[in-house]
Parts: structure tokens; C-alpha cells; sequence
């Protein structure tokens, strides 16, 4: 999305592109942004907001915009400032944080595999947090924090689907059913320990199981957050060495990349933003699959939309949560199934319509 | 799983007999098992004690004999009749893709059959007897759809595709059930154990609806096995040999469906059987399906009624349901078969 221009004299930007200039112009830095991306993006960033101050304001009681804002800064009627700051600003906040992480993890993962449907949530990695996750609250495990859990369950699931890819590749469907594999054995390892508890602790751990943002703990929250940042910042660090490493690998190391080293770096952020978000929301991985490609569609072809992604994920966790609990009121849908439900669909396309491709 | 032809007939025929007589007695020895095991307070001495007396003819009322009796028979039968229906099922679903992966557990007609019912009991029908034909149309549909997909350009000629594609419609499918589910209570509170695939509390009756089923589904198998052994060997060969591939294709869908029904209809969706069953029966017995079908009959019982024993065993008093093991155990063989080198073509 950004590049750095090295040129030592102003030179005309590229067709489709603004060029920048930072500091003097004697210095010769600018800054290249892809038009259509940073539209994309903004369009993106609207949707997002618009999503986010209707998911304030609906629900069983509700309340205008102008009040919500309002009343998330604490203004405004008791009643208001008491739903929107207690029941809805931290589901709102974590369907962001989480939406963002598991889009953007998705889409350094399809990048790094060279393979649009290798996102976490197939290979493996989902499931596998979820079970280590389910153990920390059950007692099973060592008693160490549900996230922290989480994070060692999906760097074991990853160990597994990639030490599997080994032989293989990572580029066909091999892969990705070797994956679903390694995630059916994480579910029903789950499954055994959910019926092997008593029943309030089963309770407890339900949630994860299905995907949902109902109850989310602050401590889970605080650390996806640190992570969503961290995350974004390698991301950036890491998006043109990327949009090159998306090319065979000849291609990237005579441009003088260190194809390894940015593969284990996208590798190391996609495990953690996962099994922060799963900490938080649960296994909702189609999130992974639809934001990446929604961001595909919007931006152009010549980078890896990391940014577009985020928004994307973001924008759809939301708009998910949201038709979860107005749609049918007094039934809550969780968002796991949602996601599933429209996600599904999209996936089969991509998968069967004739004459396509699978690399990023 | 070498895919070595068999050409000379004399010696691996004796050897696919003997284990075929292997396996049933497997089969009887893991019956008598599953008679004895149980969660409940009846231990497997008692069981023993009362197996005996009352096979030698002193019938008696306490507690121990209506135990077994009345909970562990069916239950046994149950076992026995859904995981050999299973696994012919995958037997024959993956004879007429002609890809060792092809599973109805994992490619979306067990799905179809739990929605089907789900949507059956959603409307308003809850006689059981209902179920079986409603779960059979279900499967039907799965099937079609499998079919349908696998005949799309590209994705057919890949079996690990059209495999990716299955799993995804049966997340589509389970994400269906669980939303009829969560606005139904009444449906829910019917079938919410009958969704994780479990033998227990069926009654004799039960066993007794699928019987019509499972035998218009084996005439069909017994009937078809010579032209699906030749259309292994590719359409053209087939229609030269005198088989209509088509029908042959149209009877193998319909088998499909009732066996994966009526397995569903009794038992829930259980994944794995059909996957793991024929991929042990061609590892013993080489690719030609006839043989693989007869083999198939005893393992899908061992498999599926070995696993329904252990999940009584491993939590007791509560019980395991029953996909927990069978995942467990077709995992890893799924992983193994898509690392294969070579995908063993059928």
C-alpha cells in the first residue's frame, strides 16, 4: 500500500498512484499510495463506523446516535449511559479487535502459504486454541491464563499443519485437508473434555466452543488489543517484502529478500493474532477467509491489502454481531454461526467455479 | 494400500477369506463385550454370570439381566447394523467418485440427513418412525449434491478438492441444524443428543424400522457390486462390457442414501466409519471393490461398536458421545492417506 521511493530526483508517480513527498524536497523521500487502495480503505473505514454506531444504537432498547455517542462519554440519560458503556461498548470493542486480528492473521497466512483458502481457521490453528483454551477453564492444563493457553494451542496446531505440509507444500488442497485433519482431532479432543467435566464448568467453557462475543473477560480483551497493535505494526513492517514473496520464490530472492525470515515473521503474527482473537471470541474462522477476500475485491491487485483486510474483518465481525442480535430479537444468534452461514457460500464458490485459481 | 494388481486369483482369495472369518469373529468377540461393559453399576462379572445362566436357559427378572436385555442388546445390534451400513456406504461413495476420500460423514450427506430431520421435527412431525424416510430423503439430497459437485469442471478430477468442498457443506449444514435448534426449544430438547451421534436409550423398535431399509439397500449392493467393480476401470471400459455406468451411478446414490440414512436416523452423524472402514478392508484385500464391500461389513461393526464400548468405559458414570472416538480415530487416517505420495487412485 506504502512504498518508500529511493529515487534522488522527484519523479513522476506511477499510473493509478499519489506520490507524497516527506520532508524537503531536497531529501528526494516520498511516500507512493496506491489510489485505488487508500479508497478502498477509506470506504472501508466508513462502513466500519457506520457499523460500529448502529451496533451502539440497536438492539432491545434503542437509542438515537446523537445519545449513544453521547452516552458513551457519559452524558446524556442514566439509562442510555448505562447500555451503551456497560452491555455494548465492550462487545462492540471486542467484535473490532477480534474481527481485525482474524482478517488480518488470515490474509499473512494465505500470503506466506501462496494459497487463498490457507487461513488459520481451516488448517487447524482455531480449533486447536479453542482446545487448549477449554482446558485452562476447565483446570485441565496448568492453570495459566484462557489466552495465554490459547496462543500455546494454536502454535502446536500450526507446528502439526505445517510440519504435515512437509512433502507436500502448502499451495494445494493437500495442505488445507491434511489441516482439516488436525482440527477435527482438536475438536473432538474438546469434546472429550467438555463431556468429561462437571456441568458448571462445561457451562463456562461453552462459548468457546460455538463463537460468540457474549461475556468477554477484560484480561482477554486488554491482551488482544496489545496484540491487534503489535500485529499491525509487523504487518506494515513486513507488506512489501510481502506483495513480493506472493511471487515464486526465485523472483523474491533476486530482489534480495530473505524469504524465510519474512515467512516465519508473518507466520509468528497470524499464530498470535489468532489465538488472541479466539481468546475473545471463539473459533469464527470464516472471518479469516471473507475479510482478506472482500479487501481483494475493493483494492487493486499489485499489494497485499493487509490494511483492507483489517477494516474488512473488522466491518464484518460487527455487521455479524449485530444481525445476531437484532434479526430475530429475542433469540441471540452467536456470531460462529453467522459467519458460517454466509461464509460457507462464498467458500464453495471460490472453491468450485470453474477456471480458478488458488494462489494469492 | 500398494495398489499392487491381484491378478493370480487362488491365494489372495484364501487369504481374503480367512480374514473375513477373522473379522466376525472380532465382531462376535466385541459383541459379547459390549454386553458385558456398560456405564452403569452392572459390572462385567454380574453380566457375565447372568450372559450364562440365561443362555442356558434360567431366565431371570433382577436387575442385572434387564440391563442387558432391554439397554445393551439393542444397543449392540444398533451398533453392529449402523457401523457395517457405514461403511459399505463409504465403500461404495468412494468406488463411484473413484477417490479414496470420499466419506458421507465428511462430504455433506450425514449433514444433510441431521437437517432433513431437523427440519422434520421442527415442523411439527416427532413420530420416530418417521424419521428413518425423512433422514433417507435428506441423505438423498447430500448425495446429489456430492455428485453434482464432483462433475463440476476441475473440481471432480481432484479428489482432495471436491473432499474440501464436502467438509464445507457440512459446516454449512451443521450451522443450519444448530440455527433451527436455537429457535425451536421443543426440537431441540428431541434431538439435541441425537446430534452428537450416541447408541443410547434406543429401543427395540427402533432397530426394527431400519431392517426394510438396510435390506432393499443390500439387494441393491449385492446387485450392482460386478458392474461397479468394472466401472472402476473407467466409463468407456464399462459401457464396453456391457454396463450401463449411469444407472449403475443412479442405484449406488440410492444405497448410499438409505444406509446413510437409516445409520443417521438411529444413531446421529457419525463421521470417520465410512473413511476409515474401507481404507483398512483395501489395505487388506487390494482395490477391487467387490471384496472391499464384503470386508467392509465386519471392520465398519468392530470400528463402530469397539468405539461405542470405549466411550462407555472412559468417562463412566456420564457416557462419551460416540463421533468423539471415531474422530479421533479417522483423523489421523484422513491425514494419512491425503500425505500419501500417490493418491491411490480407484
Amino acid at each position: 500500500m506504502t512504498t518508500a521511493s529511493e529515487h534522488a530526483r522527484p519523479a513522476l508517480a506511477p499510473a493509478g498512484s499519489w506520490r507524497l513527498p516527506l520532508g524537503s524536497a531536497r531529501s528526494g523521500r516520498s511516500l507512493l499510495l496506491d489510489k485505488r487502495a487508500c479508497v478502498a480503505n477509506l470506504l472501508l473505514a466508513a462502513a466500519l463506523w457506520a457499523a460500529c454506531v448502529a451496533s451502539l444504537c440497536l438492539g432491545e432498547v434503542s437509542i438515537t446516535p446523537r445519545a449513544a455517542i453521547a452516552g458513551l462519554f457519559g452524558y446524556g440519560d442514566f439509562m442510555d449511559v448505562f447500555v451503551v458503556q456497560e452491555l455494548r461498548w465492550t462487545r462492540l470493542l471486542a467484535g473490532v479487535l477480534s474481527g481485525g486480528a482474524f482478517a488480518l492473521a488470515g490474509c499473512l497466512m494465505q500470503t506466506l502459504a501462496r494459497n487463498r483458502l490457507a487461513t488459520p481457521g481451516i488448517i487447524g490453528l482455531d480449533n486447536g486454541a479453542t482446545a487448549f483454551a477449554v482446558a485452562s477453564v476447565l483446570g485441565v492444563g496448568l492453570g495459566i491464563a484462557p489466552p495465554a493457553m490459547a496462543l500455546v494451542g494454536a502454535s502446536v496446531a500450526t507446528a502439526i499443519a505445517f510440519g504435515l505440509a512437509g512433502g507436500i507444500g502448502t499451495q494445494g488442497y493437500r495442505f488445507l485437508v491434511a489441516g482439516i485433519g488436525v482440527g477435527a482431532a482438536f475438536d473432538a479432543i474438546t469434546r472429550l473434555m467438555l463431556a468429561r467435566s462437571a456441568i458448571d464448568a462445561a457451562n463456562a467453557a461453552y462459548p468457546w466452543t460455538v463463537g460468540s462475543l457474549n461475556g468477554v473477560g477484560a484480561l482477554a480483551l486488554n491482551m488482544l488489543a496489545i496484540g491487534l497493535v503489535i500485529g499491525l505494526i509487523g504487518a506494515a513492517a513486513l507488506a512489501r517484502a510481502l506483495g513480493v514473496v506472493r511471487f515464486s520464490e526465485g523472483v523474491a530472492q533476486g530482489l534480495g529478500i530473505r524469504v524465510a525470515h519474512i515467512r516465519l515473521g508473518a507466520l509468528v503474527l497470524s499464530v498470535g493474532l489468532t489465538a488472541l482473537a479466539v481468546a475473545v471470541a471463539g473459533p469464527v474462522g470464516l472471518i479469516a477467509l471473507i475479510g482478506p477476500e472482500l479487501a481483494r475485491h475493493l483494492s487493486s491487485r499489485r499489494g497485499v491489502p493487509l490494511m483492507g483486510a483489517t477494516l474488512a474483518g473488522a466491518l464484518l465481525m460487527v455487521v455479524a454481531d449485530l444481525a445476531g442480535r437484532v434479526l430475530f430479537s429475542p433469540i441471540e444468534i452467536p456470531v460462529g454461526l453467522i459467519s458460517t452461514v454466509v461464509g460457507a457460500p462464498v467458500l464453495l464458490w471460490i472453491l468450485l467455479r470453474p477456471g480458478h485459481k488458488i494462489g494469492v | 494400500m500398494n495398489g499392487r494388481p491381484r491378478i493370480a486369483a487362488g491365494a489372495p482369495q484364501r487369504r481374503v477369506r480367512l480374514w473375513f472369518a477373522l473379522l466376525c469373529a472380532a465382531t462376535l468377540l466385541v459383541c459379547v463385550a459390549s454386553l458385558l461393559f456398560g456405564a452403569g453399576a452392572i459390572g462385567p462379572l454380574d453380566s457375565l454370570d447372568t450372559l450364562i445362566r440365561a443362555l442356558s436357559g434360567h431366565t431371570s427378572d433382577d436387575n442385572a439381566w434387564f440391563t442387558i436385555e432391554s439397554l445393551r442388546a439393542p444397543r449392540t445390534a444398533i451398533g453392529v447394523l449402523v457401523g457395517a451400513a457405514l461403511a459399505v456406504a463409504g465403500a461404495l461413495l468412494q468406488a463411484v467418485t473413484r477417490n479414496p476420500l470420499a466419506e458421507p460423514g465428511l462430504l455433506g450427506v450425514s449433514g444433510g440427513a441431521t437437517f432433513a430431520v431437523a427440519i422434520a421435527i421442527a415442523l411439527g412431525a416427532d413420530a420416530a418412525s418417521l424419521r428413518v424416510p425423512v433422514a433417507q430423503f435428506g441423505a438423498l439430497a447430500g448425495c446429489v449434491a456430492v455428485l453434482a459437485a464432483s462433475r463440476v469442471r476441475g473440481a471432480g478430477d481432484d479428489p482432495v478438492r471436491l473432499v474440501l468442498a464436502g467438509a464445507v457443506l457440512s459446516g454449512l449444514l451443521y450451522a443450519l441444524t444448530s440455527l433451527i435448534l436455537l429457535f425451536d426449544e421443543r426440537t431441540a430438547d428431541e434431538i439435541r443428543f441425537w446430534v452428537v451421534g450416541s447408541f443410547a436409550g434406543r429401543r427395540p423398535d427402533d432397530v426394527i424400522a431400519l431392517l426394510p431399509g438396510l435390506a432393499v439397500a443390500a439387494v441393491v449392493v449385492v446387485g450392482i457390486a460386478r458392474p461397479l467393480a468394472a466401472l472402476a476401470l473407467g466409463e468407456h471400459v464399462a459401457s464396453g462390457l456391457g454396463h450401463r455406468p449411469r444407472l449403475v451411478r443412479l442405484l449406488v446414490v440410492l444405497a448410499v442414501a438409505l444406509l446413510v440414512g437409516s445409520a443417521t436416523a438411529i444413531a446421529g452423524p457419525i463421521a470417520f466409519i465410512g473413511l476409515v472402514a474401507p481404507f483398512v478392508a483395501r489395505g487388506l484385500a487390494g482395490p477391487d471393490v467387490r471384496t472391499t464391500l464384503w470386508l467392509c461389513l465386519p471392520i465398519g461393526a468392530v470400528l463402530t461398536l469397539g468405539a461405542d464400548v470405549v466411550s462407555r468405559l472412559v468417562v463412566r458414570p456420564s457416557e462419551l458421545p460416540l463421533g468423539v472416538l471415531t474422530a479421533l480415530i479417522g483423523a489421523p487416517v484422513l491425514v494419512a492417506v491425503v500425505r500419501s505420495r500417490r493418491l491411490p487412485t480407484l
